[in-house]
This record gives C-alpha cells, structure tokens and sequence, in this order.
C-alpha cells in the first residue's frame, strides 16, 4: 500500500516541473519555426541565386537587380525569427 | 573521388546564361534596318554588337565580304565552344553529341572544295569548328591534296568508319550526296540511341531529334517534289520521326498536291507544323518552303524551351537561333556584295 502511493506522489507533476516542460516546449517550437523557413529560404535562394548568378555572368550591369531579387525569400526565415521571439518572451 | 551532387543548380545557372544570350540576338528591325546599308555599313553595324572581337582582330587582314564572313565562322565557333565548357554533366554530352552535326558540315565542305579545285583560304572562311574536329585538325584536313588523305586524317574520329567505307566503292558523281546522306542517317541515329540509353534529360532531347526529323523530312519532301531529279527520296529519309519511312514512300508517290498534303498532315503531331502544312497547298518555292519550316522549328523550340525551362531545350533553342542569325548575315552581306535587290534578299533571312 505504501509503495503505491509513493509511485502515485512520482508521477504527479510540480508546478515547476510543469512551467520548465512549458518552457522546453517553446523552444523547440522556436527552433522549429527557425529552422523549417531557414531551410525553405535556403531551397528558394539556390534557384534565384544561380539564376542570378547566370545572369550576371552574361551581363554585369544586373547585379543590382538579381542581388535584390536573391534576397527577397529572406524575409520567410524572417518571419520563422519573428515567430521564435515571439514564442520565447 | 566522390561526386559533388549540386542539384538543379548548375542546371537553372546554364539555362539562364542561354536565355541571356537569346535575348541578345538581332531583333527582326535590325535585320530590316540592315537592308538598306551597304556592305561596310553592315560591317559597321555588326561590330557594335557580340562581334566586335572578331572584326577587329580581322580587320588588319581581311575586308568586305571575306572579314564578315570569317568574323561571323568565328564568333559561332567561339560561341559553341564556350556553351560546351559551361554546360554541367549530361547536359554537355547531350550538347557534344548536338555538336557533331558541325562535324559531318565540315568535313562534306572540305571535300566538296577540294573536288571543286577551291582554295584552301576560301574553304577556311565557311568553316565552324564547333564538333568533335577542332580547328588545328580542320586546317590540317583543309591543306591536304586529295579527298583519300583527307579521309585518312579522320582515321579515329566518328565521321570516319563511313566515309573510308563509301570511299572505297569509288569517287563517282555522287560519291558526295550519297555519303551525305548516309552521314546524316548515322548522325541521326546516334542522337536517338544516346537519349534513349537512360541518360539524364534523354527524353527532352528525343523530342528535339523528333522535331528535327520531321522537319528534314518535309524539306526533303518537297525539294524532290520540286526537282525530282535530285535523286532517290528513299536515300534521303531519315527514320526516327513521326512520320514514318514507309509512309513518306507512300505519300511521295501522290502526285496532286493537296492529296499529298492531305495524307501527311495526320502523321504530324506539331500543331504548328500542321498549320504551315495547310498553308502550302498553295504554290510557292522550295525556299520560301524552307524559311517558312525553319520558323515553325525555332518556335516550336521556343515554346519547348518555356515548357521544360531547365533541360537541354534552352540550350538547344539558343543554338538553333544563334546558328540563323549567322545564316541571316551572311546572306545579308552576300546578298549586297552580290547588288541583290532588299526584297529579294529578304526573301532568304530567317526572321
């Protein structure tokens, strides 16, 4: 009878234990958020980039231009940071 | 050493290059604008453009008619051989293998010079050594007497096993359009069991040599029709297309134009194609013909190219239209040196 109720007191959480697994949970959900669109921009980038670098190859006066649109899927790992800050304060 | 996987990268890379360069050709107005200049204008003109290197570097030695057309032989040469250096993995023997057409042109120009006691400056001048055979073997081949050594300088090479072959039955009257034809043949084959050895983009490739097939077989179809004289259409099919060696047999033998093109249009699967084909129930040369099938090919590559943007079409589309825009100079800067009326050279540019 007393070894039951000691298991029963092992399994009951604490509100710390509860607040820290909370905690554990956002960050990962912030790590997700971070790394998933990390990855996308990167997918994205590899096809503007070579585009942009085959373009500027041929013509060097569109630098400018493909610098600006190799940047652009940027702003997906942007807004996975925006939502990992938000997650974590 | 393990293989570097780069993924589609150098794929989009080479294929933006093309459309790059694509984007560069003479418009349609430059061409018409051309029309109306002499030959030193045309030179003037041409050298504001990508052929500038050229035609200063030949400038020194070379005027008229001869500069441009070295100019253009080089700048083309120079062109397919920066395309075979910057095209990754199986897009560059896909494009090698494209190439080797150039090689089967040369070797039949070299030969026909020499047969025709032309000089070995003049025969230089329309060469482009984009293939297999590199300049120094070109000029190598160019100095030689007689067609037997010419041959014997391409032992080791791909042209050489049929060429050495039709040779030994003999130099006759069509010792050359006959071995043409069997060059082409071979050439065509090659191409087909290349795409369809499980090669990487063999597919988009086997479209291309479909399209190309057909079209050559329609020109041939209606240059014998015009001259039947020209010789036998069966040496000239090529197998391998849509429409098949049988049929085109069977429909040469029409003779009433509208039945004939009755009986090809459904064999055809170009929508395009079918479209020009109705258009030509009515009389008209065999050049206008051939400008006229020149056009659906390029546009039809064009939408291939948009269709399949990184395969072998961007490629290929680019060199197609490369390669007219040369034909389309040279025909310019002949025309002139020749006093040929505009309208009458119009007739012959690619635009």
């Amino acid at each position: 009878m007393a070894d039951a109720a000691t298991a029963v007191a092992a399994t009951e959480m604490t509100v710390e234990m509860v607040k820290a697994s909370q905690l554990g949970m956002k960050a990962l959900g912030a790590g997700i958020a971070v790394g998933l669109t990390g990855i996308g921009t990167g997918l994205a980038e590899m096809a503007i980039g070579s585009a942009a670098v085959g373009a500027t190859a041929e013509n060097k006066d569109v630098f400018g231009l493909v610098l600006l649109l190799t940047v652009i899927p940027e702003t997906i790992v942007i807004f996975g940071l925006v939502v990992g800050l938000l997650l974590l304060f | 050493m393990a293989e570097v996987r780069a993924g589609p990268a150098p794929y989009i890379y080479v294929c933006t290059r093309m459309r790059v360069r694509k984007a560069k050709l003479l418009p349609r107005e430059e061409y018409v604008r051309m029309l109306n200049m002499g030959l030193s204008e045309i030179t003037r003109s041409i050298e504001e453009t990508q052929y500038k290197k050229e035609i200063d570097e030949l400038a020194p030695s070379f005027h008229g008619i001869d500069l441009i057309e070295l100019a253009l032989s080089w700048n083309l040469a120079k062109e397919y051989q920066s395309i075979q250096k910057i095209t990754p993995g199986s897009l560059k023997d896909l494009t090698r293998a494209y190439l080797r057409k150039w090689d089967i042109q040369n070797v039949l120009t070299i030969l026909r010079g020499k047969l025709h006691g032309e000089k070995p400056g003049k025969i230089r001048e329309v060469l482009i050594p984009a293939g297999e055979l590199d300049k120094q073997i070109l000029d190598k081949l160019i100095e030689e007497q007689t067609p037997e050594r010419i041959i014997e300088g391409l032992k080791g090479k791909g042209v050489y096993p049929l060429l050495s072959r039709s040779f030994e039955a003999g130099v006759k009257e069509d010792f050359l359009p006959r071995v043409e034809n069997a060059l082409y043949k071979q050439f065509y084959a090659d191409l087909i069991s290349m795409a369809q050895s499980g090669i990487k983009g063999g597919r988009q490739f086997m479209d291309y040599i479909t399209l190309d097939i057909d079209i050559t077989n329609i020109r041939n179809m209606f240059r014998f029709r015009a001259d039947p004289s020209a010789g036998e259409m069966s040496d000239a099919v090529v197998p391998g297309g849509t429409i098949s060696p049988q049929l085109i047999q069977r429909i040469m033998a029409i003779k009433d134009r509208n039945e004939f093109i009755d009986a090809l249009i459904p064999s055809v699967k170009v929508r395009d194609l079918r479209e020009l084909l109705e258009t030509l129930r009515e009389e008209k040369s065999v050049r206008e013909i051939e400008i006229d099938l020149i056009k659906v090919q390029l546009s039809e590559m064009e939408s291939m190219s948009k269709m399949n943007p990184f395969s072998i079409h961007p490629i290929l589309a680019y060199l197609e239209m490369k390669k007219y825009e040369i034909f389309n100079l040279r025909a310019l800067a002949r025309g002139k040196e020749s006093n040929l009326p505009p309208e009458r050279i119009r007739g012959y540019l690619v635009m």
